[in-house]
């Protein structure tokens, strides 16, 4: 019997690749989104001494490659620690704290893109603070940041391909596994790839129909 | 200092993988510019069929993680009879992927300029070379500077991927590094440092080179 050809089974395996993947990036999507917009409302507001910080520690991460900061949360933190983590938990912490800091740049200017003049003008209405937060700068900020986060989410949905090298069994882990056992690259790796471009071709038309609603108000649509 | 007390013995070593890393960007920003000049002409073509292939490619290498990109390449050109070394692999992988992105910011350069100046050139009876030359390019080149820029930043960024098919660049010298000390921490938090620094870096040339080109359109 030979184990070189393709089963069927190859498609359980190909879909649970997909599916670590995609749990992986939306789990890290949606830790990275909250910090981000966090550190963006700490950035806006000023808090004592977190500016410098945050600038510096965002600008590190967008600045220096995605497989290296694997490697150092993988491989580093556990030896600095003295802790265990799994390729998992490592990946995870990685993906979303590289998703928080590029989430950052995008929430700061959408923040910033709020002309002072409104916010003043509610201030002279009476609003507090909060109520500036939620009701005037976040809708018009989320509507500036839908486009760029969309470009952001698809880059990301590809830097999860990473992982595979610290041992998570994600897609391009699978791919491995398939191209070692087929030796069949071309048909492996085009599959594997066909995969990821369907998705980010969902994840950026999804986007675009969000970005539309959100800009719906924006548009002038007639008394 | 314990960081240097780690790499110290070492950095001979990361200097060839930095060596390393500097020569498959060169050569990768070079391949890059050279597709993606190629791909922005076949864009802007009249022809459907031309058009199409040149936006299925971009579209394409723009969509496909990197990593599956480099692994298809390594691993597919030796069943097609092409046996180079895993470095030209990686340095012609990262031209393809690089060319997708270098040929969006030519492209987005050469529809800048104003039609009225080539028009305005054509009267005044300059060839067509003369005027892509003296005229287009000179303009396309100066608002591409920046979105060039900040390709090659990635590039370098990408080319850390590299260490995944045994190409000893920096990161793969590191790993080696981290491995025969048993410090990974010290090893690639220096390692980190080292690229961030290198990029700011490049981002700071890349704002100089963008100011002096656009010098002429600054008051004062």
């Amino acid at each position: 019997m030979r184990y070189a050809d393709f089963t069927p089974y190859d498609i359980v395996l190909l879909l649970q690749g997909l599916g670590v993947t995609l749990a992986l990036f939306v789990g890290t999507t949606l830790i990275g989104l909250a910090i981000g917009l966090a550190l963006a409302v700490a950035h806006h507001y000023r808090v004592p001494g977190c500016r410098p910080v945050i600038v510096l520690v965002t600008e590190a991460l967008k600045n220096s490659p995605v497989l290296v900061q694997l490697f150092l949360v993988f491989f580093g933190i556990p030896a600095f620690l003295h802790i265990r983590m799994s390729p998992v938990e490592a990946a995870t912490l990685t993906i979303s704290l590289n998703t928080a800091a590029f989430a950052f740049v995008v929430f700061r200017s959408g923040i910033e893109s709020i002309d002072r003049d409104q916010i003043e003008a509610a201030q002279v209405f009476g609003l507090s603070r909060s109520q500036i937060l939620r009701l005037i700068i976040a809708p018009q900020a989320a509507a500036f940041s839908v486009g760029p986060l969309v470009g952001i989410l698809v880059n990301q949905l590809q830097v999860t391909s990473l992982i595979s090298v610290i041992g998570v069994f994600d897609l391009t882990k699978i791919g491995n596994i398939l191209n070692l056992r087929t030796l069949q690259p071309f048909i492996v790796w085009a599959v594997i790839g066909l995969i990821y471009y369907l998705a980010a071709k969902t994840l950026a038309h999804a986007g675009g129909r969000i970005e539309a609603a959100l800009r719906k108000s924006v548009k002038w649509g007639g008394i | 200092m314990r960081f240097w007390r780690v790499i110290e013995p070492h950095i001979g070593f990361l200097l060839q993988g930095f060596a390393l890393t500097i020569v498959a960007c060169l050569l990768a920003i070079v391949g890059a510019v050279l597709l993606g000049a190629l791909t922005a002409s076949m864009r802007s073509s009249g022809n459907r069929w031309v058009r199409g292939t040149a936006n299925a490619y971009g579209d394409v290498f723009r969509n496909v993680p990197f990593l599956v990109q480099l692994f298809f390449f390594f691993y597919g050109l030796p069943e097609l009879g092409i046996y180079i070394g895993a470095f030209e692999t990686g340095v012609i992988a990262m031209s393809i992927a690089g060319g997708a992105f270098v040929s969006d910011v030519i492209l987005s350069g050469i529809l800048t300029v104003d039609t009225g100046v080539i028009d305005a050139a054509k009267v005044s009876g300059l060839s067509r070379i003369k005027i892509f030359t003296r005229i287009v390019l000179p303009i396309a080149l100066r608002v591409s500077v920046r979105p060039m820029g900040s390709i090659l930043i990635n590039l370098v960024l990408t080319s850390s991927i590299l260490s995944t098919i045994t190409v000893n660049e920096l990161t793969g010298a590191a790993k080696i590094v981290a491995a025969t000390t048993f410090k990974p921490f010290e090893v690639y938090a220096v390692l980190l440092v080292l690229y961030a620094s290198l990029t700011t870096l490049l981002s700071f040339a890349i704002s100089a080179i963008h100011r002096r080109l656009n010098r002429f359109m600054m008051g004062g």
